[in-house]
C-alpha cells in the first residue's frame, strides 16, 4: 500500500503541475441507440485519474446535443464511443455540426468497435485518432496531453 | 483577443460566454471585462441547490429546467462536482441528468470541478455568476458538490438556497449537526415517492419549530414522479431574496481582495514570474526587509 502510494502521488502531482491550473476538458459521449457504456466509463475513470476534467454526457445522445455540450463546456476534446456499427453515419454528422458551430479546434476521438477498414475513412473525415479494444489507457492519456492545442500552452 | 470575445459576448454569442467562463474558472482577471460590459442592469434570480451526494440535486435541477423554460424564462446552470485531491482530475456527470433540447438557446449548462477544501462550489463561481447575469439569463441555478458547514459560501452567492434531504438519512440531530437547516431558505424532502418521506418531513418540521421558525417552507418533492416540482418553483419564485446587490456585497470586499491577491500570487509563481522570484529570493536571503517585501509584493500584484 505504501509503495503503491509513494509511487502514485508524486507522479500525479507532477502531472498536475504540467497542466498549469487549467486541466484538459474532455466530453465523453455515446451517440445513437447503443447501450454499451462500460468502455467509455473505463476511459472516463482513466482520464480523471490523469488529472483531466471529464464531462460525462452519457448514453443515447444525439449529434446535436453532443455538439452543444462541447460548445457550452468549452471542451478541448470530444470522445465518442460507438459499438453499434453506426460510426460511418453518426461521426460525420458530429464533425459537420462541430464545423458549423465553429468548434473545429475541439479534437474528436473515436473508440469502441470500429472495423479496421473503416479507420482510414474516419481519420480522413477529421477524427484525430481511433482507439479500439485493447488500447492501453496511458496511450489515450499521453495522446491527449501531446495533442491538446495552443489554448493550454 | 479579449476585445473580440467581449464584442461577441455582447452579441449573445454562447461560445464567447463559454470561453469567458473558462477564463473566469482559471482565475484570470475578468474584472476588467466585466467593468467594460458596464453595470449589469439585469437581475438574475440565483438559486442554489444543495444537499448531500446522491440526494438528487441534478435530477431536480433537470425538472426545474423544464418548468422555467415552460414559463419562457432563460436559465443557466453551474453544476459543481468534486475534484480529486490526488490527481486534480474530475468526473463531471451532472448534465447527464439534465435532459434539455439541443437547440434550446434558453438553456446553458456548465460543469465545474470544485477543489477539495474550497467550499461547496467551484472556485471563482462569483465571477461566473456575474458573466451569466450580464449575458443575460433570467435564472441561474447553482448546484453544489454536497452539503455541510462549507455551505455558508453558497449563502453569500445565492438569492435563495434550497436544501434537499432524502428519507432515511439518519435522525434529526444529523441535520442539526451539519448546520444545514440554518442555511436553507426552503427545505425539500426529496424522493418523496419513498415510503419514509412523511416521517422525514415531520422530523424536519419539528426541528424548525424547535428553533422558533415555523414559517420556512418544507416541501415534499419527487423528481421521479414530478410530484411537488411545480409547488417548489412557486416557493422559490416567491421567496424573499437574500442577496440585495448582485454578488458584490460590501461586507466581504476584503475577503474578495485577499482571494484576488492570493490567486494572482499563485499564478505569478506558477508562471515563474521573474520579478516575483527575485523579490522572494532577496527576502529569503535577508537583503530585503519583510515590510518592504510585502509592499513590493502588493505593488507587483497590482499590475498582474
Amino acid at each position: 500500500m505504501v509503495t503503491w502510494l509513494s509511487h502514485l502521488v508524486p507522479d500525479q502531482r507532477a502531472n498536475r503541475m504540467s497542466t498549469n491550473s487549467a486541466p484538459i476538458r474532455v466530453v465523453l459521449a455515446k451517440i445513437g441507440l447503443d447501450g454499451h457504456d462500460r468502455g467509455i466509463k473505463v476511459v472516463a475513470r482513466a482520464l480523471r485519474d490523469a488529472g483531466m476534467h471529464v464531462i460525462y454526457a452519457g448514453l443515447w445522445q444525439t449529434p446535436e446535443a453532443v455538439v452543444r455540450t462541447v460548445a457550452d463546456e468549452d471542451a478541448d476534446w470530444l470522445g465518442l464511443s460507438l459499438l453499434s456499427g453506426a460510426h460511418l453515419t453518426l461521426v460525420p454528422r458530429v464533425l459537420k455540426l462541430l464545423r458549423e458551430a465553429g468548434l473545429e479546434d475541439a479534437g474528436v476521438l473515436v473508440g469502441g468497435i470500429i472495423p479496421e477498414g473503416d479507420i482510414p475513412q474516419l481519420l480522413e473525415m477529421g477524427v484525430a485518432r481511433v482507439f479500439g479494444p485493447g488500447t492501453a489507457l496511458p496511450d489515450i492519456v499521453s495522446f491527449l496531453r501531446e495533442h491538446t492545442g495552443a489554448r493550454h500552452a | 483577443m479579449p476585445e473580440r470575445l467581449l464584442e461577441q459576448f455582447r452579441q449573445h454569442d454562447r461560445r464567447a460566454l463559454a470561453r469567458l467562463l473558462s477564463m473566469a474558472a482559471k482565475g484570470e482577471r475578468i474584472e476588467t471585462l466585466l467593468t467594460a460590459l458596464g453595470p449589469s442592469w439585469h437581475r438574475s434570480l440565483v438559486v442554489a441547490v444543495t444537499g448531500s451526494a446522491g440526494v438528487g440535486k441534478s435530477s431536480l435541477i433537470g425538472r426545474l429546467l423544464a418548468i422555467v423554460r415552460g414559463r419562457g424564462q432563460s436559465v443557466a446552470v453551474l453544476a459543481s462536482d468534486p475534484e480529486s485531491p490526488l490527481s486534480g482530475g474530475a468526473l463531471l456527470g451532472d448534465r447527464f441528468r439534465m435532459p434539455v433540447r439541443a437547440d434550446d438557446e434558453g438553456v446553458f449548462i456548465r460543469s465545474l470541478a470544485a477543489k477539495p477544501g474550497h467550499g461547496a462550489v467551484a472556485e471563482h463561481v462569483d465571477a461566473m455568476i456575474s458573466l451569466l447575469q450580464a449575458f443575460p439569463f433570467d435564472i441561474i441555478l447553482l448546484e453544489t458538490v454536497g452539503a455541510g458547514q462549507g455551505d455558508t459560501e453558497v449563502r453569500d452567492l445565492a438569492d435563495v438556497v434550497v436544501l434537499l434531504i432524502q428519507p432515511e438519512t439518519g435522525d434529526d440531530l444529523q441535520w442539526e449537526k451539519a448546520g444545514l437547516l440554518e442555511v436553507a431558505d426552503i427545505v425539500v424532502i426529496h424522493k418523496a415517492d419513498l415510503p419514509q418521506a412523511e416521517q422525514t418531513e415531520a422530523q424536519v418540521r419539528s426541528m424548525l419549530t424547535l428553533g422558533g421558525d415555523s414559517s420556512r417552507p418544507v416541501l415534499r418533492v419527487s423528481s421521479k414522479t414530478g410530484e411537488g416540482v411545480e409547488a417548489l418553483w412557486e416557493a422559490i419564485a416567491s421567496c424573499p431574496r437574500r442577496k440585495q446587490t448582485s454578488t458584490e456585497s460590501k461586507g466581504d470586499l476584503l475577503q474578495r481582495a485577499q482571494q484576488a491577491l492570493r490567486d494572482r500570487f499563485t499564478r505569478a509563481q506558477a508562471q515563474g514570474d521573474p520579478q516575483v522570484q527575485e523579490l522572494l529570493a532577496r527576502w529569503r536571503e535577508g537583503s530585503l526587509p519583510e515590510g518592504e517585501a510585502i509592499e513590493g509584493l502588493f505593488r507587483l500584484m497590482a499590475r498582474r
